[in-house]
């Protein structure tokens, strides 16, 4: 469904190199590793938010490079994204924001806009919630109504920028929960960073590791705890010896 | 990475190109600004943003900056007036052409140059902040994920609203100063309020060279500031950087629109 | 409904004077205890000479930038007034005084205000929010004394110099403008500006820019160290810094302009 090839990016100094990944379809797959190892970077790059100096990112087949952005609006409509800071925007109400994607993006009537809106606060277990500001909400909350804009539009992949960063383990839990139940029920593709291994393994299919740019580690969830490799040991298990 | 990166200038890394590195940049800076205002300008007409929006901006401008611009430019009418009137008594004692004079300048060149700069910095400082931390805040990156263009989303309104309300509050902050002036020269130099409020010597191009002026400077803050805001990066530390750079970049801007404004006005506008 | 929005106005007036009181109390506080670290001094040096620099080198060339457009633009202005007159002779006098005493100053200021002023506040403000006051203080470095005074008294030697600097290349372009637009022979000029321009003239310019100085450090340390709210917390503490300066040069502007008559 996802496939990097290759994929190079640099600000002033290199961030990715020459990193290869597929994520099949209908699974959930755990990207991770040490902090600035690029995570974050490869995400934006799979969205399109970022062009590379060297590489291609494919969605579904069709290959995001030589797109300019409204070729990149056509690739978004199939991608819903979930930011590290919950991008959320200030300027608008809770049900605007989680609204904006279908206004934007498709020609629905307004009644099947409300009716999608009032299911997914419901879904994220925060009904009524819909003419709140943002700025009132709490950390978790804010991340609920994110993952709600995320998953409005039903896109067949979607991107989750750490989660649960700083949100306590019950929390982190349920948004977990919640994401995996969200998957099961559309089969989507979901690429989800996390810096919480243990919480992340619970629900992940494969498991991708990033160190320095570079890719160390590509299999399933099982292969990843089971792995030999000591850099991936010691950074799966949270061990304090070892390479890192 | 952003369209904001594209560069029209590039001097290499010899001894010569690292010298005029900084004349590059400045040069590459400018084309960036005249590429976003093109961009800008060709999104009015086509944009499809939210339509509360421009109404929303015009508020929030028009609100921020009046009462500001009043008190500023009251002072700066006071004061004018003040040093005029206490320079030319060493010429000649009789101050009735005080304020046909002062009123001239003020129409032709000062309410708009020196009511821009306080205006840059405050309507300035708030766009590129509010545009910057939604930048720093991902909100921008958002935006492109749902396929809206940022410049058509946050640039465009701002644009138009500063440029319009900041021309009227400009226009009437002149008149404050004009007022402010009077008041001076009635109660420090017994100018009558008569003598003083004395349009004669305004002429339409007067006034026409000003209104240009105002239009220019306001649009050259938004266009500006718009852009130091959307390429802010780096955190907390970013929204400021990217705030100081608009107002001293528009500051800057327009001092040198004024020069060039005022030099064919010199030539082409009679006064 | 419109009952209550004519009783919100008078409430909201009361309001945003009460927080400016409020914030002019906050830093004439900052500023009595700032002073008090100059007797004995109790200012960092390394800092001080850091940010000397660090604030030099960040508004020299565009204050000069901006003083020789200004020079010239003075020019420009005068030209139509001085050919109606017919009083070629005055140019440089009505140039001058006008750039010396008010202009000057003035645009030297908000110039300063926006570029060390607004980055300033944004420095603070940054440390604020990262903790890294807090910090200095578990460490029993006296914020105020490390971070406030040095950078207090190199923004009122700057802007000093600044403006002596700006003074001398604003005539400059006074000058040639005259020279090039009309035809006054740079003699003429000079020798119109100097009997009619006295020392006080340009020494009052210069004290209106300590004062311009004053105020701006003051204030974006005020707002800098103020700041609660993250990175957008940033943004408006340098919004606020910046315009707070501005009005604050205007007034301060105002009435210097008649206590140095």
């Amino acid at each position: 469904m996802i496939r990097v090839q290759d994929l190079s990016v640099s600000f002033r100094s290199p961030v990715l190199d020459g990193v290869n990944l597929h994520a099949p379809p209908a699974s959930i797959l755990a990207l991770v590793g040490p902090g600035a190892s690029g995570k974050s970077v490869l995400l934006k790059s799979v969205a399109g938010l970022l062009r590379p100096d060297r590489g291609d990112v494919f969605v579904d087949g069709v290959s995001l490079a030589d797109k300019d952005e409204p070729g990149l609006a056509e690739v978004r409509k199939g991608i819903g994204m979930l930011f590290q800071n919950y991008a959320l925007f200030d300027y608008l109400t809770v049900g605007e924001n989680i609204a904006f994607p279908l206004r934007r993006l498709f020609d629905l009537p307004e009644e099947e806009v409300q009716a999608r809106v009032s299911e997914r606060l419901a879904r994220v277990s925060l009904p009524g919630f819909e003419h709140r500001i943002p700025r009132s909400l709490s950390g978790g909350q804010k991340k609920r109504v994110g993952i709600a804009r995320a998953t409005v539009a039903r896109a067949p992949i979607l991107l989750y920028d750490d989660p649960t960063a700083g949100l306590d383990p019950v929390t982190s839990q349920k948004i977990y929960d919640l994401i995996k139940g969200e998957q099961r029920e559309q089969r989507g593709c979901v690429v989800m960073i996390s810096s919480d291994v243990a919480g992340v393994l619970t629900i992940a299919d494969r498991v991708a590791m990033l160190h320095r740019g570079k890719l160390v580690f590509e299999g399933s969830a099982d292969e990843a705890k089971t792995s030999v490799d000591p850099l991936v040991r010691q950074f799966i298990h949270g061990l304090v010896e070892g390479p890192l | 990475m952003t369209e904001a990166s594209a560069t029209l200038v590039d001097s290499g890394p010899s001894a010569l190109g690292r010298l005029m590195a900084p004349v590059s940049a400045g040069v590459n800076d400018i084309a960036g600004l005249f590429r976003l205002l093109g961009r800008t300008l060709t999104l009015i007409s086509q944009g499809k943003r939210e339509k509360g929006a421009l109404l929303e901006q015009m508020y929030i401008i028009g609100n921020r900056s009046l009462v500001f611009m009043c008190i500023t430019m009251g002072f700066i009418g006071a004061i004018i007036t003040f040093q005029s009137a206490v320079q030319s008594q060493r010429l000649l004692p009789d101050l009735t052409m005080l304020g046909a004079t002062f009123i001239k300048l003020l129409v032709r060149d000062m309410a708009a140059s020196l009511g821009a700069m306080p205006l840059a910095t405050r309507v300035g400082a708030g766009i590129a902040a509010e545009i910057g931390s939604m930048v720093v805040t991902d909100q921008v990156d958002a935006l492109r994920m749902c396929a809206a263009d940022p410049v058509d989303y946050l640039v465009v309104p701002r644009f138009i609203a500063a440029t319009i309300m900041g021309t009227a509050v400009l226009i009437i902050a002149g008149a404050v100063a004009i007022l402010s002036g009077m008041v001076i020269a009635n109660g420090v130099f017994d100018v009558n309020f008569h003598t003083y409020l004395n349009f004669s010597m305004v002429t339409l191009g007067d006034v026409g060279l000003g209104v240009t002026k105002m239009v220019a400077f306001c649009a050259a803050i938004a266009i500006i500031s718009a852009q130091r805001g959307l390429s802010t990066f780096g955190g907390s530390e970013g929204v400021g950087t990217a705030t100081t750079r608009a107002v001293v970049g528009s500051s800057f801007a327009i001092i040198v629109l004024n020069f060039f404004i005022s030099g064919l006005g010199y030539f082409f506008v009679p006064s | 409904m419109s009952g209550s929005r004519l009783l919100a106005l008078p409430a909201r007036v009361g309001a945003s004077l009460l927080s400016l009181a409020d914030q002019i109390g906050g830093m004439t506080l900052l500023l009595s205890q700032a002073l008090k670290r100059l007797v004995p001094p109790r200012v960092d040096r390394y800092e001080l000479v850091r940010n000397l620099h660090r604030m030099g080198v960040q508004s020299v060339p565009i204050v000069m930038a901006t003083a020789a457009f200004t020079g010239a633009i003075m020019v420009i202005q005068a030209a139509p007034l001085v050919e109606r007159f017919n009083a070629r002779e005055f140019v440089g006098w009505g140039a001058s005084f006008v750039t010396f005493r008010e202009v000057g100053p003035l645009l030297i200021a908000l110039m300063f205000n926006g570029r060390v002023g607004a980055n300033n506040a944004a420095e603070l403000g940054t440390m604020v929010v990262t903790e890294q006051v807090d910090g200095l203080r578990a460490l029993a470095i006296d914020p105020i004394g490390y971070l406030v005074m040095p950078r207090i008294i190199a923004m009122v030697v700057m802007i000093f110099m600044l403006t002596i600097l700006g003074d001398g290349v604003a005539l400059i372009g006074s000058i040639i403008t005259g020279d090039l637009l009309l035809d006054v022979d740079p003699r003429t000029f000079l020798a119109s500006a100097i009997p009619m321009l006295g020392p006080w003239d340009v020494i009052a310019g210069l004290i209106k820019s300590a004062l311009f100085g004053l105020m701006i450090a003051v204030t974006s340390c005020y707002f800098g160290l103020a700041t609660r709210g993250g990175a957008p917390g940033v943004g408006r503490s340098v919004n606020a810094s910046v315009v707070a300066a501005a009005t604050g040069i205007f007034v301060a502007d105002y009435l210097s302009t008649f206590v140095l008559g």
